[in-house]
Order: structure tokens, then sequence, then C-alpha cells
């Protein structure tokens, strides 16, 4: 009875410890990689109590004093679109600025203002980015907390005098492969993995959480389409998850399975499911947030292009900015077709099949967005 | 006409628990196929066409294949007396062991004639099994507390194979390993041609493996002395003991089965998409946990069980299916809690789902 009193105790603080500390920061300073990460996991019980002080270590602080924390996105590092994007402009700071930074990949909502907090307390950064609109409200509480700590908020804003907020005109550059899905459903086309049946004018999204920003994806995409030719049919579904690839997979399945020719995704690691539906059923496929083709070389063959999102831009001039002593508190940029925040880039690997034609006509349709010409929808109805 | 009314009542109180949910379920297939038929252009319509689609068939059974064989590894720990709560970890563990050893071998090749994602197969399974084992070795030599250890295997695995993938790849996400690290399809000719039906003889292997997996799971629990032995160490391990069986040593087979069975379920998730996603939940998402209610629904019968996950993988893919139909988008949010609905429903009216009386306790056998 003792020994099993004794177990159970055990287990009860064992299990405490590992709930209280899954993660704290990782150290990614130096090189950038990441493998000391998440230590604190396999560590006892009572270490987890003041856990929360999470230790930067000072190397590299010689080289540089511009320090940073990035809090990612849900979906976490690897994601090949979302996250990584902003890591290049993390470690594009790092080379061209010689700055150090530490980095935290949240396992779920409750974690966001852990991290921020623990960013910002301690007066060791000058710049916290939050990557991803769902970091929004637990911004809005901790950055009046810490009015001397600079923040960057990308696809949201938080109207504080601390926070330098960065969003995109996702819908426009959503537009633009809306268009050429549009026009290329409506042909003869065949490269790499994939073909068109011109005979049924079918196209689909598959979008990750279904939020309003996700929902501007789908209104410029089926704004696009439409403009391409009124009788497109956009099929839309959304997985519930950016880290649910099985989903991910069968609703683009079904899609093709309904004469879809295209599938465009804004599910983050979920649309990885995308392109191997695509690639099993003969289909094409868009990539999202940055160059897919390139991130995802074993599915170049049904990537017709990637809807991409400068969130390395965005990171890297905030960084910039504040190494610069430039740091706009208060202000919101908008990053669109016109200042090349979003823009549609073909495949790495069959972009240069796509006929001429159709380019110049998705070219011309980004004209007439950036002149005005061309409203574009940030909603569905 | 009150005669005919007690007739009915008396035939449907007579109806066991299994039949009256076939009936059930089967009566609302009905309904909606009658309503479909009648109001063309209708919800009904829609759905009856969604739900006999081929495609829709064939992606509910893709969707099971995790749940069914947790939920046949959880009747294997739970009918031996040991309720294993800890299956959505040994589904995780085994999906990142699968990617982690096919993409060390080399994704395209193969070790000894076996293709690399069978090697990553195999992997899984094993270290499923041996995950598995330790929690027998806590439960039945220690006798820690069943639902506290079956929690510790779920965290263990929550944080180990993200922190694992973290140290490999530099994410929680593994890289993606390409066609080349995933099951082939296997297609039957003639009758893969079938009209709907087809959809089951033009499937990936995994599938096959599920469909084999059920009757025989069934068949070892009722029609072999190792069925009755595990049965009787949950009902009855003092009479167990009686006849001169090892309590315990059946206790491990049940506990290892399940972890064997898990296995498989977690690296055919993973390896048909050749990629681990370690963020969040993890790519298996709360799958072990459906299991479990899977097999409370369908009261400890494989067959039960496999027709509560078919049915829970169902609605996602007619949901799926349903959202791009313009008009109606059911939440998928609400659609996921479907199968915990379901099981409290169930639970609380029906009532009938027989857990068996020694789960949970520590037998200890009165030779030492």
């Amino acid at each position: 009875m003792d020994r099993r009193t004794f177990i159970k105790g055990t287990g009860i603080v064992g299990i405490t410890g590992l709930a209280g500390c899954t993660g704290g920061p990782q150290d990614g300073s130096g090189d950038g990689g990441d493998g000391g990460s998440e230590e604190t996991t396999m560590s006892g019980g009572d270490e987890s109590m003041n856990e929360s002080t999470t230790e930067s270590s000072g190397e590299g602080s010689a080289s540089a004093d511009i320090n940073v924390g990035v809090v990612y996105a849900l979906g976490g590092l690897g994601d090949k679109s979302f996250n990584d994007a902003a890591q290049t402009g993390v470690k594009q700071a790092e080379e061209e600025l010689g700055i150090t930074y530490n980095e935290a990949q949240p396992s779920s909502a409750e974690e966001f203002p852990q991290f921020q907090r623990q960013f910002a307390q301690g007066d060791e950064y000058d710049l916290v980015c939050c990557i991803g609109f769902a970091q929004q409200s637990a911004l809005k509480n901790t950055a009046p907390n810490f009015p001397d700590q600079k923040f960057m908020l990308v696809d949201s804003t938080v109207e504080q005098d601390n926070v330098a907020n960065y969003l995109f005109k996702e819908e426009q550059g959503s537009f633009q492969v809306g268009h050429l899905a549009g026009l290329l459903t409506s042909q003869e086309f065949a490269a790499g993995g994939g073909e068109t049946s011109p005979d049924q004018k079918t196209i689909g999204f598959v979008g990750g959480v279904d939020a309003p920003l996700i929902r501007k994806f789908q209104a410029g995409y089926e704004a696009g389409a439409a403009h391409a030719d009124e009788e497109v049919e956009v099929l839309t579904a959304y997985t519930g998850s950016f880290s649910d690839p099985q989903a991910g997979k069968e609703a683009a399945l079904s899609m093709y399975d309904q004469g879809a020719d295209i599938v465009y995704h804004a599910a983050g690691a979920s649309g990885v499911g995308v392109f191997q539906a695509a690639q099993e059923k003969g289909g094409f496929a868009i990539g999202v947030d940055s160059d897919q083709s390139k991130a995802e070389p074993d599915y170049a063959d049904i990537i017709l292009a990637s809807m991409v999102k400068r969130v390395d831009t965005a990171v890297f001039e905030s960084i910039q900015n504040v190494a610069n002593d430039e740091f706009e508190g208060g202000s919101t940029v908008t990053l669109g077709l016109e200042q090349e925040g979003v823009a549609c880039v073909y495949g790495a690997e069959i972009g240069s099949d796509i006929p001429s034609g159709v380019k110049s006509e998705v070219d011309a349709s980004a004209e007439a967005i950036i002149g005005g010409d061309i409203s574009v929808p940030t909603s569905t109805q | 006409m009150s005669n005919a009314n007690a007739d009915a009542q008396s035939t449907l109180r007579n109806l066991s628990y299994r039949q009256g949910l076939a009936v059930g379920t089967v009566g609302v297939f009905v309904l909606v196929g009658l309503l479909g038929v009648i109001f063309p252009g209708s919800i009904a319509n829609d759905l009856f066409r969604i739900i006999t689609s081929r495609s829709t068939l064939s992606s509910a059974l893709r969707l099971s294949v995790p749940i069914v064989f947790a939920a046949l590894g959880g009747i294997f720990a739970e009918k031996s007396g040991v309720i294993n709560i800890g299956l959505e970890g040994l589904l995780i563990i085994s999906a990142f062991t699968g990617v982690l050893v096919t993409d060390l071998v080399g994704a395209s090749s193969s070790v000894f004639f076996v293709p690399a994602v069978w090697v990553g197969f195999l992997a899984g399974i094993l270290a499923s099994t041996l995950f598995s084992l330790l929690f027998a070795i806590v439960c039945i030599e220690f006798r820690a507390d069943q639902i506290i250890a079956g929690l510790a295997v779920w965290l263990i695995a929550l944080g180990l194979a993200p922190f694992a993938a973290n140290v490999k790849y530099g994410s929680p996400n593994s890289d993606n390993l390409g066609s080349a690290g995933t099951f082939d399809q296997w297609t039957i000719p003639v009758l893969s041609d079938i009209p709907v039906l087809g959809a089951v003889f033009d499937a990936t292997p995994v599938v096959y493996l599920m469909l084999l997996a059920v009757p025989l799971t069934w068949f070892v629990l009722n029609h072999t002395s190792f069925g009755k032995w595990i049965q009787a160490s949950g009902e009855n391990p003092k009479a167990l003991d009686t006849v001169g069986v090892n309590v315990n040593r059946v206790r491990y087979a049940g506990v290892l089965l399940s972890g064997v069975l898990s296995g498989v379920g977690g690296a055919a998730l993973s390896l048909s998409l050749g990629q681990f996603i370690g963020n969040g939940q993890t790519m298996v998402n709360g799958k072990g946990f459906i299991a479990i209610v899977a097999f409370l629904f369908g009261n400890y019968n494989p067959i039960g069980a496999f027709g509560a996950s078919f049915l829970f993988a169902g609605l996602e893919a007619v949901q799926l299916r349903l959202q791009q139909v313009p008009g109606y988008a059911i939440p998928d949010t609400l659609i996921q809690t479907v199968p915990y609905v379901t099981v409290i429903v169930v639970l609380a009216l029906v009532g009938k789902t027989k857990i068996p009386k020694a789960a949970g306790e520590h037998y200890e056998s009165g030779d030492d």
C-alpha cells in the first residue's frame, strides 16, 4: 500500500512537472538552430516552478546590441509557409544587422500571453515580434503592461504606442492566383504532374481555421476566379486546424473528385495534404505565404504558383527600424500588391509552362488593382 | 390497434442494444434517402448524394484507420482489466517513429527488399509496443493508478515526439518524405470497378489491414482460449487464477496488444501522409480519445467499435463535403463534438455499455 501511494504521488508530481513546462522560449541565438530547445520539458517537478524566468544566453551579445524575441503562430516552424517566412526575415536581420534572437513556438493559444510576457519582462529584448493574427487579443493585454517594451504584430492591429502593426492585403494576392486558376481551368493545360479538364470549370479552396483572416484569402480567390470567368465554380472547405494534413488531404481529394482542376490552400501545415491530393489525382495546387514549389520540392511538379506574402520583409523591416532607432510605435503598415507585400509567384518547375497570354492577363489585373480599377472584397458573404 | 402497439413495444424491448443501434442507424439513412428522393434540391438530397458517393466512402475508410486500430487495442487492454487511456500517446509515438525511421532508412531505398515505408511502419509498431510495455510494468508490477499512468503515457508522448522532432528536424514538424515515403494505392482489378462499394477495393494497404484486423480481433476474443482468458481476467480474475492461468501475464498480453494495434494505427496515419506534424495536439489530434469513445459506444465488441469509428470518420468525411455545397456551412467545430455527445447520450440514455467488472483493479494472487 505504501508503495502504491508513493507511485501515485510520484505520478502526480511528474505529470504536473511535465504539464508545467511544456516548452519555454527557445534559445535560437547564434546559429539560429534550436537544438537545445525544450530541455525544460524533461526536468523534474519542482524545477518547473521557477521555470518561467527563462534564461536567454548572453552569447554573441558582444557583437550586437539588438536582441529580438519571436513568438511564432500556431503551426510552428517547419510549416514551409507562414512561420518559416517569418524566420527567414529574422535570419536575414541576423546576417545583415548582426542581431541576436530567441524564438518560442507556442503549442496552444493560451501560451501566447505567457511567451509575450516572458520576452517582455526583464528588459532583455529590444523588440518582441508577435507573428500571426491569433496573438492580437493576448498582445492587447500584454503591451500596456510593458510600456517600454517595443512590440511588432503581423496580421492584426493593437493600437498601442509601443506596437508596430503590419497588415497584408491577402485578398489582392489571392485575387491574382484566383484569376490565374480561373483562366487555366477554362482551357486545356497540362504541365508536370497535372492537367486540367476544360469541360468543367471548377476550382477549389482549402482553408485552415475559419477566421476572418482566412476568409480574406477565400474572398480574394473567389473574386479573382469570377473576374476570369463568371461561370467558374469555387468549392471551399475548412479543415478546422493548421496542423491536420489528413483533413487537408481529404478535403482536397473530395474537390478533385468533383472535377476541380486547381486547389488553392491557406491552411498552414494542413496544406501538405492538399499537395499530396493533387499529385495523387493529377491536378494542380497553389501554395501560400512562401514560394512552396521551392519549400516543398517533392511537389514542385503540381504547384502552379504561390500567393507569396512577404512576412519576412515585415519582420526584417521592423527589426531594421529598431536598429536604426526609427521604430514607429502605434503605426500600421499595410503591404499590398503595390508595395510587393503580396504577389503571385509562379512555380519553379511548371510555372514556365503557363501560357504567356494567361500571365499577361494576370499582370493586367494586378495593374488594375493597383490603379484602383478593381476593388477586391475582403470578406465573403 | 392497441394490441399492435403493445406488440411493437415488446418487440422493441426485446431488441438488444446492438440491434437497436443498427436499426436506428439504418433508419436514419433510409429517412435521409427518402427525404432526398422526395425533395430534390433540399439538404437531405445533398446529404444523400454525398453519403452515397464513392469518394466519401473511401475517405471515411481512410479516416477511420487510426481510430479503429486504437479502439481494437483499447478493447484488448480493457477487457483484460487494465484501463488504457494512453491510446492517444501510443498513436503519437508510433506516428513519429514511423516517419523518423522511414526517413533514416531513406524514403526511396529498402532494407532486405523491404521498402523503407514498411520498415518505418514496423518500427512505429515496435516503439508503441515498448511504450505500452512501460505502461504495463508501471500498472501491473508497481500497481500505479491506471488512469494516472495512462494520462502520463499521453503527456509524455505529447512532449517527447515534438521534442525529438525538434532535435532531428529543428521544428516540431518533420520534413516531408514525398510520395516515396507513403503507402501506394492497391487496386484490386474487377472488384474495384463496382460502383460506390468498389472504393473498398481501391485503397491503401492499411485500409485492407484494418478490414482484416476487425474480424480477426472478434474471432480471437470470442473463439479462442486466449480470448476467454482475456475476458475472464477482466471479469473475474479470481476464477482465472483458480484454473491455473497467471492473471498478470494475461494482462501484460492485453496491454502489449493494445500497444501493437495502436502502433499500427499511428504509423498508418503518419505514413499515409509522409510527414509528422508535432505542433499543438500533433497530427493525431484526439483520435486516441475518439477511439476510447468508439469502443465504449461499440460495447467492447470489435465489430461495434469498427461501426462506431466508421460512423465518426464518416461524419468527418461528410462534413468536409457538405461545406462545399453552397448554402449550409456546418461549423466543423460542431461536428467534432459529435463523438463525445454521442457517447454521453449512449451512456446516459441507453446505459448498456458493460464495463468489465475488474477493470481498473489490481489483482493479487493468493500465491505469494
